[in-house]
C-alpha cells in the first residue's frame, strides 16, 4: 500500500525564557490510508504537538509532513486552510464545542468553510449526529450534554466535512471508562469504514484493542512502535 | 460563509452580550442622533432659503446697478445711465422676459382714520405677475396698469396697527404726493409783489438815482430776492397730487435688502400722475437731472430720468451668465440672486461641515467603545477562534466575522440613531414653532430630513464602526489556534 502521510526529521522547538523546549524532535512516520493509529506517551511527551502539525495547525521548526506527496510547508496560509476544512477532522479531550450553540450548530459550523451548498449543511449535520446516537440531542448546547455526548458530538463535527483522515487528541481523556470505552468502539467502526485515523492518548490498554500500531513518544522523540496482530498494519 | 450565516453569527454574538451590545450600540445612537438632527438643522436652513429662492423667483431675477462712480468711465468716457434708453436696451438682450425700474417715492396715505407717512413704488403690471412680487397674503393683484387698485404690504399693516389682512382687502386708500414744479416756484416770485414793489419804491434813496452803481446794485438785490422766493416756492411750497385708490390686496412683507417691497404699490400708469411734470424731491436724482441738463424736460423720457436700478426678469431657461456679461458690457453693474445662492450654498456647505464635524467626533468617540467592546470579545472568544480555525477557517474569515459583528452594531446603532435623531428634531421643531408664535415670526420648518441625510449618517455610522473593528478583526485574525485551543 502507498505511503499517504509521512512526517521525515520533524522537529517543533520553541524557547520558553531561557529554556529551549524540544515539544517534538527528529521525528519521523508513515502512514497508510485506512491505518489506525494509536500515538502514546506521557503527559508532554509531545503527541499534541504532533498531532497539531499533522492537521496543519501548527508549523514544525523543521522537518517535512507530506500529504499524497504534497509537502504541507509548501502551501501558504490559505491551502493550509483549505487542508483543514476538507480533509482533516480533528477531535479534542475538552470536546472544544462552542458552548453557546447547540448541537447542530456546532456540526453544522464544520461545513461553514469547505464550500458545502447551504442547503446540505443541516441536512448533513443531522444525519451524522444521528448515525451517533444524538437525534434525541440537537437541539441542546454542550453545558446540556454528558461528556460522552460532548465527545460524540466533536467527533460528529470532525467527520461531518467527510475528511481523509481523523486526528483525535485524547478523546478519552475527559470521560469515564463507560463513554471512553464507547468512542474508542466508536472510532474503530469509522476506521473499518475506511477512515484514516490517528489517536493520541496516554491510555495505551483502551487502544491497544483496536489500533493497527501503536507509537510511542517519549520527550518528543520516537520511542518505537508495536504492530498489532489483528488489521491492517499486521502484515505490513 | 455566506452573508446570512454573517448577519445571523453577528446578531447571535450581540444578542448574547446583550448589556454591552445595548451600551456600545447606544454609543453610536446619540452619535448618529447628534449627526443627523444638526446637519439636519442645516439642510432645513438651506432648504428654506432655496424654496424662499424658487417661490419669489429669484433664481431667474437679475438687477442692474449704475456703474460705480469711484471707477473710470468707458473708453468714450461717458458714464453708462440707467435710464429709459438703457430700460430699452436691457429689455432687449437675449434671454431677458422683461425689465422694469426701481421707481419710489414719498407718499402720504390715509386708511380709515389713520393717516401716515410712506413709500410708494410703481410697477408695471407685467412686473407685479412675476413670482417676484406675485405673493400674496390677501386679495389679489391689480388688474391692469392703470387700474384704481393699489397693493399695500403686510409692512404697512403693522404700521396701521391692523392684524387680519382679509380686512384691508376693498377699502379706500388716499395717496397723496408733493410735486415740486416750475409753476410754485414762479408763483412765489410773484406772490405779494405789488406790496414788495411799493415797500421798494419808498427805501429808494432818490439822491442816489443818479449813479450807475447805485442802479446795478439796486438790480442785483432785486434779482437775488427773486431767486430766492423761486427756491423758497419751488422747494417748501410743492403743489399737492391726490389719488383715492381701492386696495386689491396685500403682499408678504419683506425682510429690508435687495428684494425688499415699499410698502404700497401701484399700477405704473396709475402712478405715473404722482410723478408727471413734477421734479423729484430726492435731492441726488435732483442733482442728477441738473448735471445731465434734463432738469426741465416734460417727461421722464425726455428728461433722461435716471433709476437706482433695473430688475431684469430672466428666461428660467437659459443660463444667467451671458445676459450678466452683456449688461456689464454695458457699462452697469450686475446683482444675480443665481450667483449669490451660489456664495450662500457654499456657506451652508461649510456651515453643515461644521455641524458634521461635531457629529463625527462623537461617533468617533463611539466608534472606541465598539473598538473595547469588540477587543473585549475576542479575548473572551479566543477558544471559538482557534475552534474555527481548526474547522478550516481562513484569517480572512474570522477578520470578516469580527468586521461583520462591528458593522452589525454601527447599523443597528445608525437606524436607531437616524430614528432618534428624528425625534430629536420633532421635539426641537415643536419648541421652535412655539417660540416663533409667541414672538410673532412667520412659522417656518427649522429641521429637514431628506433622503442622502439619512443614508449619509447610514454609511457613516456603518463606516465608522467598520473601522472601528478594523483593529480588532486584525487582532483576532491573528489568533494563533494552537495557542488559542492550549489556554483553555
Amino acid at each position: 500500500m502507498n505511503v499517504w502521510l509521512k512526517a521525515s526529521g520533524l522537529c517543533r522547538h520553541y524557547r520558553r525564557g531561557p529554556q529551549e523546549v524540544r515539544a517534538v524532535d527528529n521525528f519521523d512516520l508513515e502512514m497508510r490510508r485506512g491505518e489506525f493509529l494509536a500515538l502514546v506517551g506521557s503527559s508532554g511527551s509531545g503527541k499534541s504537538t504532533l498531532l497539531n502539525m499533522l492537521a496543519g495547525l501548527d508549523t514544525p521548526t523543521a522537518g517535512t509532513i507530506e500529504i499524497e506527496g504534497t509537502a504541507l510547508s509548501t502551501m501558504n496560509r490559505r491551502e493550509l486552510a483549505a487542508y483543514r476544512a476538507h480533509r482533516v477532522g480533528m477531535v479534542f479531550q475538552a470536546f472544544n464545542l462552542i458552548p453557546h450553540q447547540t448541537a447542530l450548530r456546532n456540526v453544522e459550523m464544520a461545513l461553514f468553510f469547505n464550500r458545502t451548498p447551504v442547503k446540505d449543511r443541516r441536512s448533513r449535520a443531522i444525519e451524522i449526529l444521528e448515525r451517533l446516537g444524538l437525534s434525541g440531542r440537537i437541539d441542546h448546547r454542550p453545558g446540556d450534554l454528558s461528556g460522552g455526548e460532548q465527545q460524540r458530538v466533536a467527533i460528529a463535527r470532525a467527520l461531518v466535512k467527510k475528511p481523509d483522515i481523523l486526528f483525535a487528541d485524547e478523546p478519552t481523556g475527559n470521560l469515564d471508562r463507560e463513554n471512553a470505552a464507547q468512542i474508542a468502539t466508536l472510532m474503530s467502526q469509522l476506521n473499518r469504514e475506511g477512515l484514516t485515523v490517528v489517536v493520541a492518548t496516554h491510555d495505551l490498554h483502551m487502544m491497544q484493542e483496536h489500533a493497527h500500531r501503536i507509537v510511542r513518544m517519549d520527550y518528543g522523540r520516537f520511542a518505537g512502535e508495536t504492530v498489532l496482530p489483528a488489521g491492517i498494519g499486521a502484515g505490513s | 460563509m455566506t452573508f446570512r450565516d454573517l448577519v445571523a453569527g453577528s446578531t447571535g454574538n450581540l444578542w448574547r452580550m446583550k448589556l454591552r451590545s445595548f451600551l456600545t450600540i447606544s454609543g453610536v445612537v446619540i452619535a448618529i442622533a447628534a449627526f443627523v438632527s444638526m446637519l439636519s438643522f442645516g439642510a432645513g436652513m438651506q432648504k428654506n432659503v432655496t424654496e424662499q429662492y424658487n417661490r419669489l423667483g429669484l433664481f431667474s431675477t437679475m438687477q442692474v446697478y449704475p456703474p460705480d462712480k469711484s471707477k473710470p468711465a468707458d473708453s468714450v468716457g461717458r458714464p453708462a445711465i440707467l435710464d429709459r434708453e438703457a430700460l430699452r436696451k436691457l429689455a432687449a438682450v437675449p434671454g431677458v422676459q422683461l425689465a422694469y425700474p426701481f421707481d419710489a417715492f414719498s407718499v402720504t396715505v390715509t386708511v380709515g382714520d389713520t393717516t401716515l407717512s410712506s413709500t410708494a413704488q410703481s410697477l408695471p403690471e407685467a412686473a407685479i405677475q412675476t413670482k417676484f412680487y406675485s405673493q400674496t397674503v390677501a386679495g389679489t393683484l391689480f388688474t391692469g396698469d392703470s387700474a384704481n387698485q393699489a397693493l399695500v404690504t403686510e409692512d404697512l399693516m403693522t404700521a396701521l396697527h391692523i392684524k387680519n389682512p382679509d380686512s384691508l382687502v376693498g377699502q379706500r386708500i388716499i395717496v397723496s404726493a408733493k410735486l415740486s414744479s416750475l409753476d410754485s416756484g414762479v408763483a412765489h416770485v410773484f406772490r405779494g409783489m405789488p406790496d414788495r414793489l411799493r415797500e421798494r419804491f419808498q427805501q429808494i434813496r432818490r439822491d442816489s438815482l443818479e449813479y450807475v452803481e447805485y442802479w446795478s446794485r439796486l438790480g442785483r438785490q432785486e434779482a437775488n430776492a427773486a431767486l430766492s422766493r423761486f427756491m423758497d416756492g419751488f422747494l417748501n411750497a410743492r403743489s399737492v397730487v391726490c389719488d383715492t385708490l381701492t386696495i386689491s390686496g396685500v403682499l408678504e412683507g419683506r425682510p429690508h435688502g435687495r428684494a425688499s417691497i415699499k410698502p404700497i404699490v401701484i399700477p405704473a400708469g396709475r402712478a405715473a400722475r404722482f410723478r408727471a411734470g413734477g421734479f423729484s424731491d430726492d435731492p441726488t436724482e435732483l442733482l442728477a437731472s441738473l448735471r445731465s441738463g434734463t432738469l426741465f424736460g416734460s417727461t421722464d423720457d425726455a428728461r433722461g430720468k435716471e433709476y437706482p436700478h433695473i430688475t431684469l426678469s430672466l428666461d428660467p431657461n437659459v443660463a444667467y451668465e451671458p445676459i450678466r456679461d452683456s449688461v456689464k458690457a454695458m457699462g452697469f453693474r450686475t446683482f444675480s440672486y443665481a450667483e449669490e445662492f451660489k456664495e450662500i450654498r457654499k456657506f451652508f456647505f461649510y456651515f453643515k461641515l461644521g455641524l458634521s464635524v461635531v457629529g463625527l467626533i462623537a461617533l468617533v468617540t463611539a466608534s472606541l467603545g465598539i473598538v473595547n467592546t469588540m477587543v473585549m470579545s475576542i479575548i473572551e472568544r479566543t477558544r471559538e477562534i482557534g475552534i474555527l480555525k481548526s474547522l478550516g477557517a481562513e484569517e480572512r474569515d474570522i477578520r470578516v466575522l469580527f468586521l461583520a459583528e462591528s458593522g452589525m452594531i454601527g447599523s443597528i446603532g445608525a437606524a436607531a440613531g437616524i430614528v432618534f435623531g428624528w425625534l430629536i428634531t420633532r421635539v426641537a421643531a415643536v419648541i421652535a414653532r412655539a417660540f416663533m408664535e409667541k414672538e410673532g415670526i412667520p412659522r417656518f420648518e427649522l429641521f429637514d430630513l431628506p433622503l442622502w441625510l439619512i443614508l449619509t449618517a447610514f454609511l457613516f455610522g456603518l463606516l465608522v464602526s467598520l473601522v472601528a473593528g478594523l483593529y480588532p478583526a486584525a487582532r483576532a485574525a491573528r489568533v494563533d489556534p494552537v495557542e488559542a485551543l492550549r489556554n483553555e
